[in-house]
């Protein structure tokens, strides 16, 4: 079908095959916005010092019924920290297992005075201190479906097959980190972050995902801030 | 040509027979869940008691398998790996562990401590319209002495969930909340052991006999 308007004009035969190639690529890259609102709160206005050996903790809280904060935005949080050169990120996972059964979801401190207990502890403290753990963040929250709408239908026979239809959705992201400071056994601040963004699905033929990248912007705005309690930006 | 027709027709079945089959493998395995739990556990962090203890495994314990089969068939065999969990624990919290399979006539050890699979419960997505799998278990723990006298029985309950992700499989996701149970039965164990009301009476009365208790 596309050879007869070759012929007719080569220039434009060859920057609408291009096009034709490009633009389900061009589709796929595209994503959805998403809106980032970031709230902090500093206890000083003085930036949290470390020495050499001391680390930086980030925990997810798990002990909620209906919602888990997950461990992958966790570790990327860890990730997006670590770019301070200040700061030393102890993996979640790392910091757990060492210290089992002390920070599962049953035994973890929801305060600091449960906290200031653990560190007098002469088996667990002597452990925490072991890892250098200057600051402890927890994170608290999960990213939801919020909202949905549309369908899209597939089917499949001898000839080929193909999906056609329109799909949104909306994803809210809300999460609060708090920074408990082991040396002082105090907090240090709080960063509260919601993100939200519509994705889409436009199929016509092949299903084209216009997706929001609500966790992702979420980690970043709360990483980017987190960093700005120990460095300057 | 008409020697190569029959050929031709049984060339062309056998390739419709096996999508078949494969459609119908794949819509079986596409309705049930099985479950083998395997992980592995840290070396728990635990004050030990000064005394030794037979652990007692039976076949019904080393081999639990939970099976639901409606809505869906959902199978998750924790046997293996809930053994695992107990001797990490008790190998912590106790100076010696041995293990066996029935409670002996008579024990070298100090205690024998004996752990049963009362119940599990799993929830799934589909069931709760939460994003996470749930698994519970409830142990019946008992306690006995040398001599086989019970010096203590309760109920340890165990709970674990684990976020849905996507692409992840049910079985995956099933397995990590199975692992995050077992973890805090450990927990529960550790934590809990020296407050259980007759637990507590006998390591007291162990204490006033001379023995150096300091968990």
């Amino acid at each position: 079908m596309k050879l007869p308007l070759c012929k007719r004009s080569t220039t434009g035969c060859q920057s609408q095959t291009i096009f034709t190639l490009i633009a389900p690529l061009l589709l796929l890259t595209l994503s959805a916005c998403t809106t980032t609102t970031i709230d902090e709160y500093r206890e000083s206005p003085s930036q949290l010092t470390m020495n050499g050996n001391e680390t930086v903790v980030v925990l997810g809280r798990r002990h909620a019924g209906d919602y888990e904060t997950e461990p992958k935005f966790i570790d990327c949080i860890g990730e997006s920290l670590n770019k301070a050169p200040t700061v030393t990120v102890l993996p979640e996972t790392t910091f757990v297992d060492a210290l089992y059964p002390w920070f599962e979801p049953r035994t973890a401190p929801l305060g600091l005075r449960r906290l200031e207990k653990m560190l007098v502890d002469p088996l667990i403290g002597q452990h925490i201190r072991q890892h250098g753990v200057r600051y402890m963040i927890w994170v608290d929250g999960s990213t939801a479906t919020t909202d949905k709408d549309g369908s899209v239908s597939c089917a499949i026979g001898p000839g080929g097959g193909g999906c056609f239809g329109f799909a949104t959705w909306e994803k809210t992201a809300s999460y609060e980190a708090i920074i408990w400071d082991l040396n002082q056994l105090d907090e240090r601040g709080r960063v509260k972050v919601n993100a939200k963004g519509s994705s889409y699905l436009i199929a016509i033929g092949a299903p084209i995902p216009i997706i929001a990248q609500v966790q992702d912007k979420a980690c970043a705005g709360i990483g980017k801030q987190l960093r700005t309690f120990f460095t300057e930006q | 040509m008409l020697a190569v027709a029959p050929n031709l027709k049984t060339t062309f079945k056998l390739p419709a027979k096996l999508l078949l089959a494969v459609c119908f493998v794949l819509s079986l395995s596409g309705c049930a869940t099985h479950v083998e739990v395997s992980g592995t556990f840290p070396k728990p962090l635990s004050r030990q008691y000064p005394f030794t203890t037979t652990l007692v495994f039976n076949e019904d314990f080393r081999n639990y398998r939970f099976e639901n089969l409606a809505p869906r068939e959902v199978s998750v065999a924790v046997g293996d790996t809930q053994v695992q969990l107990f001797q990490a624990v008790s190998g912590s919290m106790f100076k010696g562990t041995e293990v066996r399979d029935l409670i002996p006539e008579s024990v070298t050890t100090d205690l024998i401590f004996k752990p049963t699979v009362a119940d599990v419960q799993i929830a799934m997505p589909y069931e709760t319209q939460l994003k996470v799998f749930e698994v519970w278990i409830k142990y019946n723990i008992e306690l006995f002495d040398h001599n086989g006298e019970l010096i203590a029985a309760w109920v340890m309950p165990a709970y674990g969930k684990t976020p849905t992700r996507f692409l992840k499989s049910e079985s995956d996701a099933l397995n990590q909340a199975a692992m995050v149970a077992l973890r805090d039965a450990g927990a529960n164990l550790i934590t809990s052991f020296g407050n259980v009301p007759q637990v507590k009476a006998w390591l007291a009365a162990q204490n006033a006999k001379g023995a150096a208790l300091t968990p």
